[in-house]
């Protein structure tokens, strides 16, 4: 264990540990903008500078290894005006757009610009990086807000493995891209958002967010995500009962802040036309029990032949109670003629605890079969 | 899982076999990537150059059905070079000397006959994961050995000798002692998102909820108790596959389906549908008009998991809590409430009185104190404890705090047992006549029978068809032909051609979420694993023909 002080607090880290760790650790908040605690150190942004005791210049708090009686201080006058400055030459070339830019709210380079005070730029502004792409239906590369602080190249090589974007050309020509700046979808990219979800600013954001509200009219609710079997938590932020995008948070238990393409963007399934809305009965059932006026047969030919298939071609809708009722009317004959193992449940591994236990329940204390089974094997 | 998904980070050595762990567990993949930037070193065993082979240190690339030769090859080579925890085998296992006589059997010059893989990759392979070497860094474990945790999914199980399999792996990592330690085990990565709680609770021929035993007279006796009921029943059900040849002998009447979609995840599906329709009733609750719902006599219309309350359990055991997102469209109605309604009536028609509430629930939470009073491994479980990161069981009590990695100290049968597994071949094999293999799985963007994920804009825009990986050697003169027929002996299927090296040659592969290209028209539904009753979709014999 180490000893240190930070801002007069004495505080005790683990041997390795970074100034940045045992600040945020004690909750002491560094300002940083090209820092993520999941991704290694750039030391790129200069904001995280912090002053050490007998040294004669501030280091950046990210990449500095805590040492035993340490004295680090990450406030003062020096370092204030030092971030000031580096504020201001980061907006030099960022459109301070605010006003109707969707991430402000959750925008990094926004929040240090409001804490310290600067509301324009010293210097002449200029643009430097103007490449708008829309290449994909998952997200936005709008060049012009990004402050090339790396994390998106950082998480795409050591979390998600798929080395798909590189830091390419020198100076105001440098900017993020894909292996000569071909479109993303012939680039390694896996399309799972980890990059726009750490990116700082408005340079990459989910094409669903556009022009779909302030982070403030939005409200947000977790669940876990309905695909795999990994357990991901997901925030969906919603405006008036509907997603606009798909993110994780640090403290989800099992993915932190990291998803994959069906979690991050695999949500609109729901609000497809397709879903089904009422209850039907098949035309020759509806039809036998004088539902309808219309015979019906169902046709030799495989659904699967058919291209594309409509539901209400074959069936008609009916409400609940004629629904349930029938099936608790020819379930309870098929058990009485011919016994309760000529029964068989399907369950789901798409469906919750609660109801895959009252479903066995129904089948084994109901029905009275153990023929209930489900897609694990499949 | 045996062990949680965060240890993977802190591995020393990853065994990864029959699992595409970066297309159908991206987020488990992460922590393999982050494992391997921290100097872990990474063995791959797996037909297809999977995108994970890239960070590998190790990639064993067997041809498909001979990965038995390579585990018994790979532990011949373990005991030979006595890099065998000793210890942990003296106190914590039994069997040894029978499983060592078989293993003997099986050196690795015969593996590397059968199998493609060279000698010396299968005697590092055995070295690196029995003392759990690291590529580069040092341990964050101050253990002599190493911590080697194995992670595989239906590549392993989805064969004719799957059982045989898993518990070659259990096998392997008792020879190396590496279970019941953090980044450790034997991790089976599982496909769905419930498919760990369904199991949980229930949804298995064999077993109530919490794996009790629907022969043990106690636990059942128990059971009828709880549920006030004289009796439950006590012979083992029939499975998914069996049902469905049962059905087409007419001793199967009325299906009940939530939530499935056998057209398309049952093997030989024009066997399915044949008895499908022999059905008196096939009942579908879905939410969408699934390729299934279009033989179904009645269906109903289900919420979907972004619109209701409940709990999943995710691979490792873990029980996490879901919040309603949005609002269920029309009518749409949570399952729990459709099931419990379809039963309340199904007593009314059969005459039976029962205690109200016995299975219309308030609410899912009510649900749950039902299961937390029944099933003995979420016994210490209710919602307000799983509010916030959710409870891995077992959880027997309310003062526990919950199990991260299984089996510390002891196994949950006292003593592991090693199994003298012999070596099987799949049952079906390449001939004159179907000269290739076929193996089936998913692809990146789409997930199972494709209902949701191909309804899913971008998604469906990234992937938007069906089509086969044919290696270039097989390829001679389908490059832009428009497509290929597959025949197998149950079918055939029209597919797109994607010409590459991801699959061997003699292999190809397709997924099942195509209803254009079907692939379960192909697989066969003959030879089940004997114990767990799985069809072996990840090796079929098929041809090609020109479309």
């Amino acid at each position: 264990m180490i000893q240190l002080t930070i801002d007069g607090r004495a505080i005790q880290v683990q041997d390795g540990a970074t100034v940045m760790e045992a600040a945020r650790a004690n909750g002491i908040d560094i300002p940083h903008l090209c820092y993520h605690p999941d991704l290694s150190v750039s030391g790129g942004c200069r904001l995280c500078l912090v002053e050490i005791e007998g040294r004669p210049f501030p280091v950046p708090g990210c990449g500095l290894a805590c040492a035993d009686d340490m004295v680090i201080r990450t406030q003062s006058e020096q370092l204030s005006a030092m971030r000031r400055e580096i504020i201001d030459l980061f907006i030099s070339d960022h459109p301070l757009d605010c006003v109707t830019c969707d991430k402000a709210g959750a925008c990094l380079l926004q929040k240090y610009a409001y804490e310290y005070g600067i509301s324009e730029t010293s210097h002449d502004f200029e643009v430097s990086r103007t490449l708008y792409q829309d290449d994909n239906p998952f997200f936005l590369r709008d060049h012009q807000y990004c402050i090339l602080c790396g994390r998106c190249v950082r998480v795409c090589s050591e979390i998600v493995g798929a080395n798909a974007i590189e830091i390419v050309g020198r100076g105001f020509e440098s900017h993020v891209a894909t292996p000569f700046d071909g479109p993303m979808i012939d680039s390694s990219c896996v399309f799972c958002g980890s990059c726009v979800q750490v990116c700082p600013t408005a340079a990459l954001m989910p094409v669903s967010r556009r022009g779909q509200g302030r982070e403030w009219d939005l409200d947000r609710v977790k669940t876990i995500c309905g695909y795999c079997g990994v357990g991901c938590e997901i925030e969906y932020a919603r405006r008036n009962g509907k997603i606009v995008y798909a993110q994780a948070r640090p403290d989800a238990p099992v993915n932190g802040e990291f998803l994959c393409s069906k979690g991050r963007y695999g949500w609109d399934f729901a609000t497809s036309p397709q879903r089904l809305t009422r209850p039907m009965i098949r035309r020759d059932v509806a039809y036998d029990l004088g539902l309808t006026d219309d015979p019906w047969t169902l046709p030799d030919s495989s659904p699967l032949a058919d291209e594309k298939p409509r539901i209400e071609d074959s069936f008609v809708p009916v409400d609940w109670d004629t629904a349930l009722n029938l099936i608790g009317e020819r379930l309870a004959d098929t058990v009485k003629e011919y016994g309760p193992d000529s029964v068989m449940g399907l369950s789901s591994a798409r469906c919750t605890n609660e109801e895959n236990y009252l479903f066995q329940k129904f089948m084994r204390a109901g029905i009275g079969t153990n023929n209930v089974d489900h897609c694990a094997r499949l | 899982m045996t062990n949680s998904i965060r240890e993977i980070r802190d591995a020393d050595c990853l065994f990864i076999t029959g699992s595409n762990t970066a297309v159908s567990h991206p987020v488990i993949s992460y922590e393999v990537i982050r494992a391997v930037k921290r100097g872990a070193n990474l063995i791959i065993v797996d037909p297809r150059r999977i995108p994970l082979v890239d960070h590998a240190t190790l990639f064993l690339q067997i041809k498909p059905g001979t990965d038995i030769y390579v585990f018994l090859a790979i532990m011949h080579t373990i005991i030979r070079e006595g890099w065998v925890n000793d210890t942990f085998i003296a106190e914590r296992t039994e069997g040894f000397d029978k499983f060592k006589a078989v293993v003997e059997e099986y050196p690795p010059e015969r593996a590397a006959l059968i199998s493609g893989v060279p000698v010396e990759q299968i005697e590092a392979a055995a070295r690196i994961y029995a003392l759990g070497e690291r590529a580069s860094g040092t341990s964050i474990y101050d253990d002599k050995r190493g911590h080697s945790a194995i992670l595989y999914a239906m590549g392993i199980t989805q064969r004719s000798n799957g059982t045989d399999l898993v518990m070659t792996l259990a096998n392997l990592a008792m020879l190396g002692g590496h279970v019941g330690k953090p980044s450790t085990g034997v991790n089976p990565l599982r496909g769905q998102s419930n498919v760990q709680g369904a199991c949980d609770l229930g949804c298995l021929v064999n077993v109530f909820p919490g794996y009790q035993a629907v022969t043990d007279e106690a636990k059942r006796t128990t059971l009828a108790q709880a549920w006030n009921v004289p009796s439950l029943p006590g012979e083992v059900g029939l499975t998914i596959v069996e049902a469905m040849h049962a059905a087409s002998e007419g001793k199967v009447r009325a299906v009940y389906v939530m939530g499935e979609n056998p057209m398309m995840s049952d093997p030989n599906t024009s066997h399915v549908e044949h008895a499908l329709r022999s059905l008196d009733l096939l009942v579908v609750q879905d939410i969408f008009p699934s390729e299934t719902a279009f033989l179904a006599h009645i269906i109903l219309p289900a919420a979907a998991s972004l619109e209701k309350d409940g709990s999943f359990t995710n691979t490792e055991r873990r029980v996490q809590l879901l919040k309603p997102v949005i609002a269920a469209p029309g009518e749409a109605r949570p399952d729990w409430q459709i099931t419990g309604e379809i039963a309340a009536r199904f007593d009314h028609y059969l005459g039976i009185a029962r205690e109200p509430g016995y299975w219309v629930f308030p609410s899912a939470e009510a649900i749950f104190k039902e299961i937390a009073a029944v099933t003995p491994i979420y016994g210490g479980m209710s919602y307000q404890r799983l509010a916030g990161a959710g409870i891995s069981w077992p959880c027997p009590t309310p003062d526990h705090a919950g199990t991260q990695y299984l089996h510390v100290g002891k196994f949950s049968r006292g003593l592991g047992k090693f199994n003298p597994v012999q070596a099987h071949d799949p049952a079906e094999q390449p001939d004159d006549e179907y000269p290739l293999i076929l193996s089936t799985g998913r692809v990146l963007y789409h997930y199972h029978t494709g209902t949701m994920t191909r309804r899913s804009e971008p998604l469906a825009w990234r992937e938007p068809g069906g089509f086969v990986e044919i290696n270039p050697a097989d390829a001679d003169g389908l490059q832009g032909s428009g497509g290929v027929v597959i025949e197998s002996r149950r079918g055939s299927v029209r597919a797109e051609v994607r010409i590459s090296d991801r699959v061997p040659p003699g292999t190809i592969f397709l997924a099942f979420h195509w209803r254009e290209s079907p692939a379960n028209m192909l697989t066969q539904d003959f030879a089940l694993d004997p114990v767990a009753k799985i069809p072996e979709y990840k090796v079929c014999a098929v041809r090609l023909k020109q479309a």
